[in-house]
């Protein structure tokens, strides 16, 4: 396997700016890191988890369906260059994994699989996050890895697409027989699992109907229904729809929506089966914890942590949990 | 606010006074949950049942506009139950007796009669507000929008200074400032009495200040036309000519008849904005704006700190940066001195002319902001004020008696008005209402009035009605609950097709010049 140094992995990546539209780990002048190209910020490989949810990439805040002109539709077209993107964290990965199962549920939604499809998805992991942590090891789900040792990353395809590029990177082997590779896999798999097991055990608390409609509503006092952690949260994938006319064309765009507010579920009546609050709060987690464990098997938050990290109040999903767990097991 | 936003993780106690924190100041309004979380005492005197009056110690449902009698009662008890900082009193302030001889009056049973509330109230408050070592006043529009809305703040600050609460941490006197940058646009002298930093226009020197950086001479030395009576005077056909810059007084200014009478008399009206308002709908020039995401510059936070804000994209079409506007104009009208090359260099400009801004250079404040005053490049900015000392040297005790609102409740209007935001529009909903979800939350213009009220009316849940006063009368929809009291109503001023501000009284308060938009006489009734 190929073991590449940051400068590297940016040469590699500038040389396909051509044939893919790049989103790479970027930094800004204010520090925060994005998804973007190369020449709209310090290339930034390394610090952890991009904030902003980086499945935005095939499902956008806004996103155009269709449009009408004089009676004609034309549907939403694939992207001119199949999309490139760098930076998805073994959390990530397993949200993407998840999204496109659910997009692909019933019908096989385009808007979204047009990006989605011939897309190259590059995760990260390894001794390169925020302050140095350690970074869970993905093992798979996307097309190339990038694992770094402290200093390099060794560069793991996982898919023959993924293979055909690395060819093409100029990068030393790492010449070690794989002895490297088991050392980062060990301390992966040697990370804690705390978070993993308060969410799971709140999960089973919340579907056992241990968890009281006080709790929710002492948790939901606190929400100012910011919506900021829907909007962060790369599993969640609520839209609204709506037309917007301009210059004779009428666009049908959709719009990430969240179930944090009022509007989401209020009838035309006005009448609303989430009129509250606590009703609000409580489908937030529910959701991902007990409703989707029904349907699809497993719960649908992966412990990203963008929602914790975002809610100004401090009702995250992993913090819940953590009150879950202490108040009623 | 005299005091940091942080404070309220070191204060004992808050008074918290007109103010619906956790829908107008969110942020603040959380830090205030979790700090009751952690045992801190919350009085909550608002006439609504706001969300943060549910998890307070008291929520003390006085009638609007009774706050002077109900902070002269607070001053009363505390006073005679020896509960106040008398060597506080006695070192750092003056006109303590006037102060004693007003409040003497209102026992708690003569507040209670005011305010229609009960004694053991007014007594209650004012123990749990004067028992800790720290304890803080915050206070919003429910105390200034009134017709002696000065009188309101001067009756915050006689309590504060009484317990000795100001000038340390955890505790003063704190408006919440409503927009991203009003504190900043008071700071820089958008205000007819001063220059920035609040030095008087009446004052020589200050004025010789100005003189000397703008190169020019004899600045004028006389106050000019708050926004209110700017309108009043183009009724009377005194103003002539009226440059409005991103406001939209059609909506927002009290009693909207007499607003567009106003406009409509002057000989010109240019308005610079982002989008469409019912202002820019009457204006001869209109000039389009860059919008906060499309500019670099800074906003001052209610704390006073100041902060960079920097450009995320471009204005759209022909908007522009508003001092390059301004800058342009100035020089069409033969004055090159407001032409500036960068935000960075208005910002040096005003650290030399400004004291308090001395030392706000960009650099400093690239990651985080400073908190005014910071007089010089080594200052670490100040998180409270009147540390040790007021800028007068003594605070001031400046007693009040009660006086009522201007119009009250009567036969033909008997419900009383009051007028406010809702959590998710943002002043005239010029931006907010063209934003799809925010928009979805809030629909409909809407109008509170409590069960009993809308029982005896025949009035039901979101059924429309028609809220009239003396000025005029909008259609709304019934929202029947228990946030109001029996008696009262309560509407956004955010809707276009319901203007609140149709309704509102163009009282104004004699030093302020600040509307009276938390009480008028009102009427309701079902529609058709
Ligand atoms: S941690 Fe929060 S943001 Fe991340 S997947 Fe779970 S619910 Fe979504
Ligand atoms: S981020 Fe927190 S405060 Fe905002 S909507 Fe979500 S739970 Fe509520």
């Amino acid at each position: 396997m190929k073991r590449a140094k940051t400068e590297e992995l940016k040469t590699f990546f500038e040389s396909l700016s051509d044939k893919y539209d790049l989103r790479v780990p970027v930094k800004l002048h204010d520090g925060t890191r994005v998804l973007g190209s190369l020449s709209e910020g310090e290339f930034a490989i390394e610090g952890g988890k991009i904030p902003q949810k980086p499945t935005s990439v095939f499902f956008p805040q806004f996103d155009e369906m269709f449009v009408v002109t004089d009676g004609d539709v034309a549907m939403a077209k694939p992207p001119a260059k199949p999309i490139m993107v760098v930076g998805m964290t073994a959390e990530d990965l397993d949200c993407l994994e998840f999204i496109d199962k659910f997009f692909a549920e019933n019908f096989r939604d385009n808007i979204y699989y047009n990006k989605r499809d011939g897309s190259v998805v590059v995760g990260v992991s390894g001794r390169c996050g925020k302050d140095g942590e350690f970074m869970k090891i993905a093992g798979g789900k996307c097309d190339i890895e990038l694992i770094s040792d402290g200093e390099c990353f060794i560069v793991h395809p996982y898919t023959d697409k993924g293979e055909g590029l690395v060819e093409k990177l100029q990068a030393d082997e790492c010449g070690c027989g794989g002895v490297h590779m088991e050392a980062l896999r060990k301390e992966s798999d040697a990370l804690p699992k705390e978070d993993e097991e308060t969410v799971d055990k709140a999960s089973e608390l919340i579907r056992q109907g241990k968890v009281t409609d006080e709790f929710w509503d002492e948790i939901a006092t606190r929400c100012i229904a910011c919506t900021s952690c829907n909007l962060a949260c790369p599993t969640c994938t609520c839209f609204e729809v709506y037309d917007r006319e301009r210059d004779g064309k009428m666009v049908r765009q959709r719009i990430w929506d969240s179930c944090q507010l009022d509007g989401f579920m209020r009838e035309a009546s006005g009448h609303n089966p989430s009129g509250k609050q606590l009703q609000r709060t409580r489908r937030r987690i529910h959701h991902k914890l007990a409703a989707d464990v029904e349907r699809w098997g497993h719960r649908t938050c992966m412990l990203c942590g963008r929602c914790d990290e975002v809610c100004p109040t401090e009702i995250g999903i992993k913090s819940v949990c953590r009150e879950i767990v202490k108040r009623f097991s | 606010m005299t005091n940091s936003i942080s404070c309220v993780e070191q204060t004992g106690c808050i008074l918290l006074i007109g103010s619906n924190t956790t829908e107008q100041h969110p942020l603040i309004g959380t830090r205030i949950i979790n700090a009751v979380k952690k045992g801190m005492k919350l009085i909550v005197a608002d006439n609504r049942k706001i969300r943060l009056a549910e998890i307070a110690d008291m929520h003390i449902r006085l009638e609007n506009g009774t706050n002077v009698a109900f902070l002269n009662g607070l001053m009363h008890v505390i006073i005679k139950e020896g509960l106040a900082d008398d060597e506080y009193v006695k070192t750092r302030t003056e006109n303590y007796d006037e102060l004693k001889a007003i409040v003497e009056e209102y026992t708690p049973e003569r507040t209670a009669e005011i305010c229609k509330i009960t004694p053991e109230e007014v007594v209650n408050a004012a123990r749990m507000y004067s028992a800790p070592e720290a304890a803080m006043i915050v206070y919003c529009m429910g105390i200034t929008q009134h017709s002696h809305g000065v009188d309101n703040v001067k009756s915050c600050a006689n309590l504060a200074m009484l317990t000795g609460n100001v000038g340390k941490a955890g505790t003063g006197v704190n408006p919440l400032r409503g927009q991203n940058n009003v504190q900043g646009a008071c700071d820089m002298g958008a205000l007819p009495n001063v220059y920035t930093g609040y030095q008087k226009v009446v004052d020589e020197a200050s004025r010789a200040v100005f003189e000397k950086a703008w190169g020019v001479e004899n600045l004028p030395g006389n106050v000019g036309l708050t926004v209110t009576t700017a309108i009043n005077a183009a009724c009377d056909g005194q103003l002539k000519a009226l440059f409005v810059l991103g406001e939209n007084p059609m909506m927002s200014d009290p009693d909207q008849h007499h607003v567009k009478t106003g406009l409509e008399n002057l000989d010109f009206l240019v308005v610079q904005d982002i989008f469409p308002t019912p202002t820019t709908a009457l204006a001869d020039v209109v000039l389009p704006a860059a919008c906060y995401a499309e500019k670099d510059g800074t906003f001052t936070s209610t704390e006073r700190r100041v902060q960079r804000v920097r450009k995320a994209c471009d204005p759209p079409g022909k908007a522009r940066q508003d001092w390059e506007i301004v800058g342009d104009i100035a020089k069409r009208m033969g004055y090159d001195g407001l032409t500036y090359n960068s935000p960075e260099e208005i910002m040096d400009e005003i650290t030399r002319v400004t004291p308090i801004y001395g030392g706000m250079q960009y650099d400093r404040i690239d990651q985080v902001g400073l908190q005014w005053p910071c007089p010089d490049r080594e200052h670490p900015g100040t998180p409270f004020l009147h540390k040790g000392t007021f800028k007068r040297g003594l605070g001031l005790f400046g007693p009040a008696s009660y006086m009522p609102p201007m119009e009250l409740p009567d036969e033909e209007y008997p419900f009383l008005l009051a007028t406010g935001r809702c959590y998710f529009h943002f002043h005239t909903g010029t931006m907010t209402r063209r934003t799809r979800l925010l928009d979805r939350e809030e629909r409909f213009p809407y109008v509170e009035i409590n069960l009993d009220d809308a029982k005896r009316l025949g009035i039901y849940d979101r059924f429309p009605v028609m809220v009239s006063t003396r000025r005029g009368e909008v259609k709304a929809l019934a929202r029947v609950s228990d946030v109001v009291v029996p008696g009262h109503l309560f509407m956004t001023f955010h809707f276009e097709e319901a203007a609140a501000n149709a309704l509102t009284n163009n009282a104004l308060d004699p030093v302020a010049k600040i509307p009276e938009y938390k009480v008028c006489a009102a009427q309701v009734r079902r529609a058709s």
